[in-house]
C-alpha cells in the first residue's frame, strides 16, 4: 500500500491541474461566502439568520471544485488511456483506488480547511457592516463559539466526503464529462427532488436521503428542531453515499477490463 | 529453460465477437519473439490479458509461472509498452516515470538512468503532451525498462518511428535479448520482424497459426527450391536427376531444382565438372511466408494450403 | 468528401465545403453516437417525468360551505386570475354620467401574528394598499369589468381598471382635515378619473377603456383592504408566507351622481366568503349612512391574483434535464479533442471556426428540439394533472403558454451552445460540465431553493446565465399587489425576454471566444 500511496501522491503532485483546483476550492468558497455576506442585512425588523451557516454558504460553490478535482483524478487517466499503465504497474486495483482516495482526502481536507477559514474570515469582516454585530445580538461567526467550530469542522469533513463520492462515481462512469454531470446532478439537482414531493413523509425521507441536503445540515446552528435530522447524522448520510460510491467503484474496477 | 511467458488456451469474447479462440504459446528468455498477425488477430488482447488488464473467459497467462496480478513489483518483472500515446499530456516525461518508479518502490535515480538510456535526457522536464510520436515511443520504452525487468512486452513499438528510430529499437531489443531477457514484440507487419526477431508466433483469428523460428519459417515457405544458372543445361540435369532431384527447365540457361539443398547441388556439379554461374536457394521473403500463413487464418476457409505464394 | 478534387476546393468559393454541408456532417456525427442521442432523450424524459411527478404529488382542495371542492379561480375580463372582493355601495347608471365623492378618512384594523397562541392579536391600522373610492362596474359579479379611482393608504391616488391596469395619481393619503375629492366620468366607453383637494380645482388621474362596459352599469363607492403579508422562515430552507385579515373603514360624503341614475343606493359585499354553515359571511363588510355621509368597511382586494399554482411549476425537472444537455453538448466537442478526431474534422473543413459554428448550430437545434418537446409535453399535461388534483392553476393566455414553451426550448438551446463553447474553451470534459452547471444550474437552484437571502437570490438571477430561467415566468409581478415576489415563488428579477437575453449574451460571448481559440490554436 505504501508504494501505491507514494505513486498516487507523485501523480497528484505533478498534475498541474491539482494546484489550480485546490486554489479554486478556496477562492470559490471564500468569494461566494463573501458575496452572500455582502448581500444579507440584519435589519431591525428581522434578522432570523443562521449566521455561521451564512458564513459557510460559499462551500456550495467550492464543492464543485472539489468534485472536479476528484473526477479528474480518475477520468484524467481513463481519458488518456494511462489507466492501463497504472494498473499494469499496480495490479492490485483496490489498493490503487484506496491510495487515490487517501491522497484525495488529504488534499481536500487541507484545501477545505483553508476554504472554511477564509469563508469565516470573509463573513467576519463583512457581516458587521450589514448589521450583524455582537451589540445587536447577532455576532459575526467566530470559531471560538462551539457550534460554529462544529459547523466549520463538519463542513471540511463534508467536502472530503463529496470528494470521495465523486471519486467513486467517476471511477464507475470513467468518462469525464458524464462523471461531472452525475456529480453535479447529485450535488445540485437531487436536493430539489424533496421539494417536488407533496407528501410530508416522503419529503422528509427524501431530504434525509440526499447527500447535499443532509450533509450540509452540519452547518446548521439554529432552528435545529426544524431539520429532519441532526447535523452529524446528516454528515453520516453523506458518508454513506461516499461509501456506496467507493464500494461500487471497487467492485467494478476489480472485475472490469481496463478499457480506455 | 523455464518459459518467461506462458499463454495457455486463452479464450475471450466481446459480445458476439471472438477475440481470443484458444491462444497458446510460450516466450523463452534470451531471444526476441515476434508476435505477428493481421489487425484483429488478438495480439493486443493477448498482451492485455498477460498484463492482467483484461480478464480472459478461459485459460491463463503466466509470467515466470505466476499470474501477473499476483506480482509484487510487476514492472521489475515485466516491462510493457502498450500505447505510447496513453499518458497525461500535462505531466513532464520525468514526472511520468517518477510516479511509475514510486509505484515499484524505485527511486528517482533509476528514472534518470532510463531517460538517458532512451535518449530523452534533453527533454525530460518538458511536458509529454508536446512530444512527437517517436519521442513518446521512447518514453514508453523508458517506462518498460524502468524496473530492469527480465521480461519485456512491446505492442507495436516501431509504429511512428523514423528509420533511425527503427534501427535503434532493433538494436536495443536484440541487446536486451542478448542479456538473457525474454522479449515479446508484436506487429502487424512481418517485414518489421525480418532483422529483429529470432522466433515468431503468428496469430490469426484469435489463435496461433504458426509458432516457429524465423529461419524455419522462411525455409518452409521457400519449399527447398534452388535456382541454378548454367550453360551446360543437359549435363547438369542428368547429374542432378541421378542424385534424386526433380529438375525443371525455366529458360535457356536456368533450372529450378527441388529435392536437394544448395550445398549438395554445388558439390554434385563440382564432382561432375558441370560449369555453373549461380546457385541460389530460393528464399521466400518473410512477408511472403507470412501472407501465406495468415491468408488461411484470415479467410478461414478450407481450400488447399500452399497452392502458391502469389496472392493478389 | 471522397472526391479529392472537391476536397481541395477553397471553402471560400463554396462548393461541397459550404456551410450547409458542414452542418450536415456535424449532424451525422451527432446522431450516430448512441450515447449522445440517449443523453438528449434522457434530458426530455427527466423534464417530463419530474414535472409530472411533482404535478401528480400536488393535491389541493378548497372548502365551500363545509364541502370540499376543487379550488376555482375568479377570472377577470382579460382571462387572468383576479381577486374581486370589496364592499360596494352603488346605484344604477344608464349611459354617460359621472360620480363625485369626498373621502374624509380611512382607518382600519390589522390582525398580526398571534403573540400568545390562540389569542387574536388585532391592532389598529391600514395596510398600504387599502383602497377607498368610486367605481363603475359591469354589475356586481366577481371578475366583472370595471374602472375605479381611489385613495390608498400609502400609495396615493390611483386610477385602476380591469384588475391589471393601474395608474398613479397624486401622492398622500387622507386624514381628517385633509380630505380628497374623487370624480369618475363616463363618456361612451371611456372613463376619466379626476382628483381634487378642494372640490374645485380638478386634475385628471387617468383615463380607462374597460374591456366590457354595457350601457347600464353600477356606479358607487367601494372600500377594500387586502390581507397583510408576513414572510417567515419555512422548513427545509423555504419561506412561508402568511396572509392575515385586515379591514379598512372609510368615510365618504358629498356624494353626487350626475346622469341618468336609477334606483336607490344598494350595497353588496362582493366576493364575500362564507363560514362552514354556508350562510354566515366570513369577515363581512358593512356600511352605515347618516346625513349623506357613508362609513363603509371593506375587506379584500380588487386586483390581479397571484394566489394559485403557476403552469411553469410543472417545469421543476428542467434543471435536471439541463444537466444532461450540458453533458451531451460538452461531449460533442470534447470527445473530438480527446480522440484526436478534431484533426480529422480540421482536415475535412480547414476553416475551423466554421466547423465550430456548424457544431453550435447542430447542438443548438437538437437542444431546442429537446427543450421544445419536453416543455410542450410537460406544461399542458402537468397543468391538466394539477387541475385534476384540485389545484387552482393560474390561467394564462395561449400566447403566454406558447412563450413559456418556446422560451424553455430557447433556454435549452442557449445552454447547449454555452456548454459546447465552454467544452471547446476548456477541453476537459469534467471542468467544462462543472463550469456550465455552475453558471446556469447552480445559481438557479441556489436562488430558488436554498436558504440564501432574497437579495442574493435576486442578484444571482440578474447577473448569471441563470437569468435565462426568467423566460418561463408566466404570471408577472404586479406593482399594485403586495406579494412575496421571490425567485422561490417563481418571480424573477428580470422580465422573461431580458433574462433570456442575458443567457444568450453569455452563450454568444463564449461561442466567440471558443471560435477564436479554435481558429488560433492547433488542432
Amino acid at each position: 500500500m505504501r508504494r501505491e500511496l507514494r505513486a498516487e501522491w507523485t501523480k497528484a503532485r505533478t498534475a498541474p491541474g491539482t494546484a489550480w483546483l485546490l486554489s479554486a476550492v478556496v477562492v470559490l468558497s471564500a468569494a461566494a461566502s463573501a458575496a452572500v455576506a455582502a448581500t444579507v442585512s440584519c435589519t431591525a425588523g428581522g434578522c432570523d439568520q443562521d449566521v455561521p451557516r451564512l458564513g459557510l454558504a460559499g462551500i456550495q460553490a467550492g464543492q464543485a471544485a472539489v468534485a472536479v478535482l476528484a473526477v479528474f483524478a480518475v477520468t484524467g487517466e481513463y481519458g488518456t488511456g494511462m489507466i492501463a499503465t497504472t494498473f499494469a504497474a499496480m495490479p492490485r486495483r483496490g489498493r490503487v483506488l484506496a491510495a487515490k482516495a487517501a491522497v484525495l482526502t488529504g488534499l481536500t481536507l487541507a484545501a477545505g480547511t483553508v476554504a472554511v477559514l477564509a469563508s469565516v474570515l470573509a463573513a467576519r469582516l463583512i457581516l458587521p457592516g450589514n448589521g450583524f454585530t455582537a451589540a445587536g445580538g447577532h455576532p459575526p461567526p467566530s470559531l471560538a463559539d462551539g457550534p460554529t467550530l462544529g459547523a466549520a469542522a463538519g463542513t471540511v469533513l463534508y467536502l472530503a466526503l463529496i470528494a470521495l463520492f465523486s471519486l467513486g462515481a467517476a471511477t464507475a462512469v470513467r468518462d469525464s464529462a458524464t462523471a461531472a454531470g452525475v456529480v453535479c446532478g447529485v450535488l445540485y439537482v437531487l436536493p430539489l427532488i424533496p421539494r417536488m414531493v407533496a407528501d410530508p413523509g416522503w419529503r422528509r425521507l427524501l431530504w434525509q436521503a440526499t447527500p447535499a441536503n443532509a450533509g450540509l445540515a452540519v452547518q446548521t446552528t439554529t432552528h435545529l428542531d426544524d431539520l429532519p435530522l441532526g447535523p452529524w447524522e446528516g454528515l453520516g448520510v453523506a458518508a454513506a453515499w461516499a461509501a456506496a460510491a467507493l464500494l461500487g467503484a471497487w467492485l467494478l474496477v476489480r472485475t472490469r477490463d481496463v478499457r480506455a | 529453460m523455464r518459459a518467461a511467458i506462458e499463454v495457455i488456451g486463452l479464450r475471450k469474447r466481446y459480445g458476439r465477437t471472438v477475440a481470443l479462440d484458444g491462444m497458446s504459446f510460450t516466450v523463452l528468455p534470451g531471444r526476441v519473439t515476434g508476435f505477428v498477425g493481421p489487425n484483429g488477430a488478438g495480439k493486443s488482447t493477448t498482451m492485455r490479458v498477460i498484463l492482467g488488464l483484461d480478464a480472459a473467459d478461459e485459460g491463463s497467462a503466466l509470467i515466470g509461472g505466476r499470474p501477473y496480478r499476483s506480482l509484487r513489483a510487476p514492472l521489475c518483472q515485466v516491462g510493457a509498452l502498450l500505447d505510447a500515446a496513453a499518458l497525461q499530456p500535462s505531466r513532464t516525461a520525468r514526472n511520468h516515470l517518477l510516479w511509475l518508479a514510486h509505484s515499484q518502490g524505485l527511486g528517482a535515480r533509476r528514472v534518470d538512468e532510463v531517460i538517458e538510456q532512451v535518449g530523452l535526457g534533453a527533454v525530460a522536464r518538458r511536458r509529454a503532451g508536446g512530444f512527437s510520436l517517436g519521442m513518446r515511443q521512447r518514453l514508453g520504452i523508458a517506462a518498460a525498462l524502468l524496473g530492469d525487468p527480465p521480461v519485456l512486452l512491446l505492442d507495436e513499438p516501431v509504429n511512428g518511428l523514423d528509420p533511425e528510430g527503427v534501427v535503434w529499437i532493433r538494436g536495443l531489443l536484440r541487446s536486451l535479448a542478448a542479456e538473457g531477457r525474454a522479449v515479446l514484440v508484436s506487429s502487424h507487419l512481418m517485414s518489421e520482424m525480418q532483422d529483429m526477431a529470432d522466433h515468431l508466433v503468428v496469430a490469426g483469428r484469435g489463435r496461433v497459426v504458426e509458432d516457429t523460428s524465423v529461419a524455419d519459417l522462411i525455409a518452409a515457405a521457400s519449399d527447398g527450391r534452388v535456382t541454378l544458372r548454367t550453360t551446360a543445361r543437359t549435363e547438369a540435369m542428368e547429374a542432378l536427376a541421378r542424385a534424386g532431384a526433380t529438375v525443371a527447365v525455366q529458360d535457356r540457361d536456368t533450372l529450378t531444382v527441388s529435392g536437394l539443398e544448395a550445398g549438395r547441388i554445388v558439390a554434385l556439379l563440382g564432382a561432375n565438372d558441370v560449369p555453373f554461374s549461380e546457385v541460389a536457394a530460393h528464399r521466400a521473403s518473410l512477408e511472403e511466408a507470412y501472407m501465406e500463413l495468415t491468408r488461411d487464418a484470415v479467410e478461414f476457409r478450407a481450400t488447399t494450403p500452399r497452392d502458391g505464394t502469389a496472392t493478389s | 468528401m471522397t472526391d479529392p478534387s472537391t476536397a481541395m476546393t477553397d471553402p471560400t468559393t463554396g462548393g461541397r465545403d459550404g456551410f450547409p454541408h458542414l452542418v450536415r456532417a456535424e449532424w451525422t456525427k451527432f446522431r450516430t453516437v448512441r450515447g449522445w442521442v440517449a443523453g438528449m432523450t434522457l434530458a426530455v424524459v427527466l423534464v417530463v417525468a419530474l414535472g409530472l411527478l411533482s404535478a401528480a404529488g400536488s393535491h389541493a382542495s378548497c372548502g365551500m360551505g363545509g364541502v370540499e371542492t376543487a379550488c376555482t379561480l375568479t377570472t377577470g375580463p382579460g382571462g387572468e386570475a383576479v381577486s374581486d372582493r370589496f364592499f360596494f355601495v352603488h346605484r344604477r347608471l344608464d349611459g354617460d354620467g359621472s360620480i363625485t365623492v369626498r373621502v374624509d378618512s380611512m382607518t382600519g384594523q390589522i390582525r398580526l401574528p398571534d403573540a400568545s397562541p390562540g389569542v387574536r392579536n388585532v391592532v389598529a391600522g391600514v395596510v398600504p394598499w387599502a383602497k377607498a373610492g368610486i367605481m363603475v362596474k359591469d354589475g356586481v359579479r366577481e371578475g366583472a369589468s370595471y374602472a375605479a379611482v381611489m385613495v390608498t393608504a400609502r400609495h396615493g391616488v390611483r386610477m385602476q381598471h380591469d384588475f391589471t391596469e393601474d395608474v398613479a395619481g397624486g401622492s398622500g393619503g387622507v386624514s381628517p382635515g385633509s380630505p380628497r375629492w374623487l370624480r369618475l366620468t363616463r363618456s361612451g366607453g371611456t372613463l376619466t378619473g379626476y382628483e381634487s383637494v378642494d372640490g374645485r380645482r380638478w386634475t385628471v388621474v387617468g383615463t380607462a377603456r374597460p374591456a366590457h362596459l354595457p350601457a347600464t352599469v353600477e356606479a358607487g363607492m367601494f372600500v377594500a383592504s387586502p390581507g397583510d403579508l408576513t414572510v417567515s422562515r419555512g422548513d427545509l430552507g423555504g419561506a412561508s408566507v402568511q396572509v392575515r385579515f385586515t379591514e379598512a373603514t372609510a368615510v365618504l360624503d358629498q356624494v353626487r351622481v350626475e346622469g341618468r341614475a336609477g334606483g336607490t343606493w344598494s350595497h353588496d359585499d362582493v366576493g364575500v366568503a362564507y363560514e362552514a354553515d354556508g350562510r354566515t359571511p366570513h369577515h363581512p363588510g358593512r356600511f352605515t349612512e347618516s346625513g349623506g355621509a357613508f362609513a363603509i368597511t371593506g375587506v379584500g382586494d380588487v386586483a390581479p391574483s397571484v394566489d394559485g399554482v403557476r403552469v411553469e411549476s410543472t417545469l421543476s425537472g428542467l434543471v435536471a434535464g439541463l444537466v444532461a444537455v450540458i453533458v451531451v453538448a460538452v461531449l460533442f466537442v470534447s470527445a473530438e479533442h480527446r480522440r484526436g478526431l478534431f484533426r480529422t474534422t480540421a482536415l475535412a473543413a480547414p476553416r475551423r471556426g466554421r466547423a465550430f459554428a456548424a457544431k453550435a448550430v447542430v447542438v443548438g437545434a437538437v437542444a431546442f428540439a429537446a427543450g421544445l418537446t419536453a416543455a410542450a409535453l410537460t406544461v399542458p399535461l402537468g397543468a391538466r394533472v394539477l387541475r385534476a388534483n384540485g389545484n387552482a392553476v393560474l390561467p394564462v393566455s395561449t400566447f403566454t403558454e406558447l412563450r413559456v414553451v418556446a422560451g424553455v426550448a430557447a433556454l435549452t438551446a442557449a445552454v447547449a451552445v454555452l456548454a459546447l463553447a465552454c467544452g471547446a474553451l476548456v477541453r476537459r470534459g469534467a471542468a467544462a460540465v462543472t463550469v456550465v452547471a455552475g453558471l446556469v444550474v447552480v445559481p438557479h437552484i441556489l436562488a430558488t431553493a436554498s436558504v440564501l437571502p432574497l437579495s442574493v437570490a435576486r442578484w444571482l438571477l440578474r447577473l448569471t446565465p441563470a437569468a435565462g430561467f426568467a423566460v418561463q415566468q408566466s404570471v408577472p409581478e404586479y406593482a399594485q399587489v403586495l406579494g412575496y415576489y421571490s425567485p422561490q415563488g417563481g418571480y424573477y428579477p428580470l422580465p422573461p425576454l431580458a433574462g433570456l437575453a442575458v443567457l444568450c449574451g453569455y452563450a454568444a460571448l463564449a461561442a466567440v471566444l471558443a471560435a477564436v481559440r479554435i481558429r488560433k490554436g492547433d488542432a
